[in-house]
């Protein structure tokens, strides 16, 4: 027995704020010369040209995943999707769609804001994960979008959050953003999480697409620091 | 001046470099046999193998007696020629007057570039024979022969041996390497001389007088020969590699291997042509005599090995073919390489190579008719469209639409979902809606909108009526009545 690493009866239990401040300092000045890849650096984002999402967060964070939780019917997530479709299509960045219930309409979209879109049209939340796994890795897109809204939620619960941890690593090193649709908050590792809570009324038919993005509020329920990655 | 490549024991080299099973197969023991028979006999052995004891002229069995480690190669054409493009395509790299002398010897006439460091592209030609397996030696002389001997004297693979003193130079030399002919030699060995030094001192008249016409070209071959205008080759222009396989192939990795060593030795003709790969047309010949056929178009004309190979593996990466593989071929489709200079608002891809072989693997695992642009057809069909391979050059984004679209896009049930209505009795409008995902009571309702189609073709037509509903819990949908069923189509989003 290591008798003498024991502590005297006498000693305190835990040391006081006081005398735990300068150790903390000193082990978080230890931990940045240690790890400098947990250097915080400034985040790149892409603005999504949402203004209720660019004032709040600066817009879709570059090299990181974003949940976008879809928790009520017709709650705007394809209205998104045309959103970023049109961004995208002005910034000259290639986006792909892995589509895991095929369930895109092009016929919904002007025609100008598909010519830079790559549909993957598949069926099954694995079969959509791992082509997601492939596409971040192309250093020719800028957005990659996963749509899993409409997967079943048994389904996505059988995807082991170490996937979804694959994809953040993986992701961590393109200039890509990573935008993943699902029914309902999923993603541990997602670096942002914003939500979709409002449905459409009946009378968003007839007014101006222009209109309903510009009231589309997306909340943000999570925003987590981007970690640099040697860039 | 003349350069040589020269790689001794060239059909045992030939052969070994092309076997997948062993990354360094010089050394391990190994010999060369006329034919895969049991009678067979040994042509050339490494030098391991001739420690083991293995000799020239020993049978298959003899040879495995005495070296149970042994690897029985046999002779085989197409590795021979497939070393043989390689060297030539190496001693192209000196200058563009090569002779192709004899299997394993190149020769290149430098006089057409006597500015160049030939030193310099004499090594970098060993050292990509050498990457390659292939070890080779090198040697500068005045005439051809010089640098022949001078190849042939250089021991350690990549040595460049460069004749300065040409009577220096020959004096150590054995006689046997100027290939005396039979009767010479013996009249020689009785006289006691061993080397061209000895045989070089007599006087020249005297010996042609001795030996007639026939030792004339041998006595010239002992004084290092004269300088002559080579019998030269022209520089590949069609690159086509083949390989026939000792052992049939049923997995990818020594498939992979050969495959590589072929796209290497195309990469440098491609190199010395200025030319470029748009193309790359394999054939796989299998046991069972079928033949598997694969074209692949590059997304840009490319010259490196690695991109060539990358492209190839994506589709063999998925392959299964009935029966083994005994032999494979690859053709480049040679075209220019690309110059381009992109418009000032174009945008094209960053790595179109890399796009390439994401969508390849992206088709592998899902098909290629599920991957792709949407493109709108010109037609009133609902969900008229069809997919296009994603465009390599974006043009400028064009103006938005005159007309801005009204209302939120629609996610599509695919196929749609059956539904059942509920009608009150004194309305003819639905109350309620059930389907297999959802239900609800509908508190709006707009349309109907019919729409028809194609009636003139009946395996084309369609008529189809359109409702817009709500539910109350939330929720907009396209309720569809399709020949007298009703459907919901798919979700306002």
């Amino acid at each position: 027995m290591n008798s003498h690493n024991r502590l005297p009866l006498s000693a305190p239990i835990a040391p006081s704020a006081a005398q735990a401040r300068p150790a903390v300092e000193e082990l978080r000045h230890l931990l940045a010369e240690r790890f400098a890849l947990s250097a915080r650096a400034p985040e790149r984002l892409l603005a999504t040209g949402l203004p209720a999402l660019d004032k709040v967060i600066g817009g879709l964070p570059l090299g990181a995943l974003t949940e976008v939780c879809c928790t009520v019917p017709s709650c705007g997530s394809h209205l998104l999707l045309g959103q970023l479709l049109e961004i995208t299509r002005l910034t000259q960045r290639r986006v792909a769609l892995v589509d895991a219930a095929d369930s895109f309409d092009p016929a919904s979209f002007p025609s100008g804001d598909l010519e830079h879109l790559v549909w993957v049209r598949c069926q099954g939340a694995n079969t959509a994960l791992a082509l997601t796994d492939i596409l971040i890795r192309d250093a020719n897109l800028g957005l990659v979008v996963l749509d899993l809204r409409a997967v079943c939620a048994a389904e996505l619960r059988r995807v082991p959050a170490t996937q979804w941890y694959r994809l953040q690593r993986a992701v961590e090193a393109t200039d890509l953003a990573l935008v993943v649709e699902t029914p309902h908050a999923c993603i541990a590792s997602a670096h942002v999480r914003l939500s979709l809570h409002q449905p459409q009324s009946p009378d968003s038919w007839q007014r101006e697409r222009r209109t309903l993005i510009d009231a589309l509020t997306p909340s943000v329920e999570r925003q987590r620091a981007i970690r640099a990655f040697g860039r | 001046m003349f350069a040589v490549l020269h790689v001794s024991s060239f059909a045992l080299h030939a052969a070994l470099r092309l076997r997948a099973t062993d990354r360094l197969p010089l050394s391990r023991p190994a010999a060369l046999f006329s034919d895969p028979s049991r009678n067979s006999l040994v042509l050339e052995c490494t030098s391991a193998a001739h420690r083991a004891g293995v000799r020239e002229g020993m049978t298959v069995p003899q040879a495995l007696a005495r070296c149970p480690r042994l690897l029985v190669c046999p002779r085989t054409a197409t590795g021979e020629g497939e070393a043989s493009a390689l060297l030539r395509a190496a001693t192209f790299l000196l200058s563009p007057s090569v002779e192709e002398t004899e299997p394993g010897v190149c020769t290149a006439d430098l006089t057409l570039g006597a500015e160049l460091d030939h030193r310099a592209l004499i090594g970098q030609g060993l050292a990509l024979l050498q990457a390659q397996d292939l070890p080779a030696t090198a040697g500068l002389g005045r005439t051809p022969l010089l640098a022949l001997y001078a190849a042939q004297q250089a021991q350690a693979p990549t040595q460049l041996l460069e004749v300065t003193d040409e009577r220096t130079f020959l004096s150590p030399l054995p006689l046997a390497i100027a290939r005396p002919p039979a009767e010479i030699a013996a009249v020689i060995s009785q006289w006691g001389l061993r080397t061209l030094g000895d045989f070089n001192a007599l006087p020249a008249a005297e010996l042609l007088q001795r030996f007639g016409t026939a030792g004339a070209a041998f006595i010239g071959r002992c004084r290092g020969g004269e300088p002559r205008p080579l019998r030269t080759v022209p520089p590949a222009r069609r690159f086509h590699a083949g390989h026939d396989l000792d052992d049939p192939l049923a997995a990818l990795e020594p498939l992979l291997f050969s495959l590589r060593r072929l796209l290497d030795r195309l990469e440098l003709e491609l190199r010395q042509a200025g030319q470029a790969a748009a193309e790359i047309l394999l054939r796989l010949k299998l046991e069972n005599d079928d033949v598997h056929s694969h074209r692949t178009v590059l997304p840009e004309p490319a010259v490196d090995a690695g991109i060539l190979f990358q492209a190839l593996h994506s589709h063999l990466h998925t392959l299964q073919t009935n029966a083994a593989i005994i032999s494979l071929d690859v053709e480049l489709v040679p075209t220019r390489a690309l110059v381009r200079q992109t418009g000032l608002f174009e945008h094209g891809l960053r790595d179109p190579h890399g796009f390439a072989e994401t969508l390849a693997r992206l088709a592998a695992k899902i098909g290629a008719d599920h991957i792709g642009t949407p493109r709108l057809i010109d037609s009133h069909r609902p969900d008229a469209f069809q997919l296009t391979p994603p465009a390599t050059l974006l043009a400028s984004p064009a103006p938005p639409p005159r007309h801005a679209p009204l209302g939120t896009p629609l996610r599509r049930f695919r196929p749609p979902l059956p539904a059942t209505l509920e009608f009150a009795s004194d309305d003819p409008r639905p109350r309620y809606v059930h389907t297999p995902r959802f239900a609800g009571e509908i508190t709006t309702l707009a349309g109907p909108w019919r729409s028809s189609g194609d009636w003139w073709q009946p395996e084309e037509k369609w008529d189809r009526i359109e409702w817009d509903i709500g539910l109350a819990g939330g929720g907009l949908y396209r309720l569809l009545n399709r020949n007298g069923a009703w459907f919901i189509e798919g979700e306002y989003d």
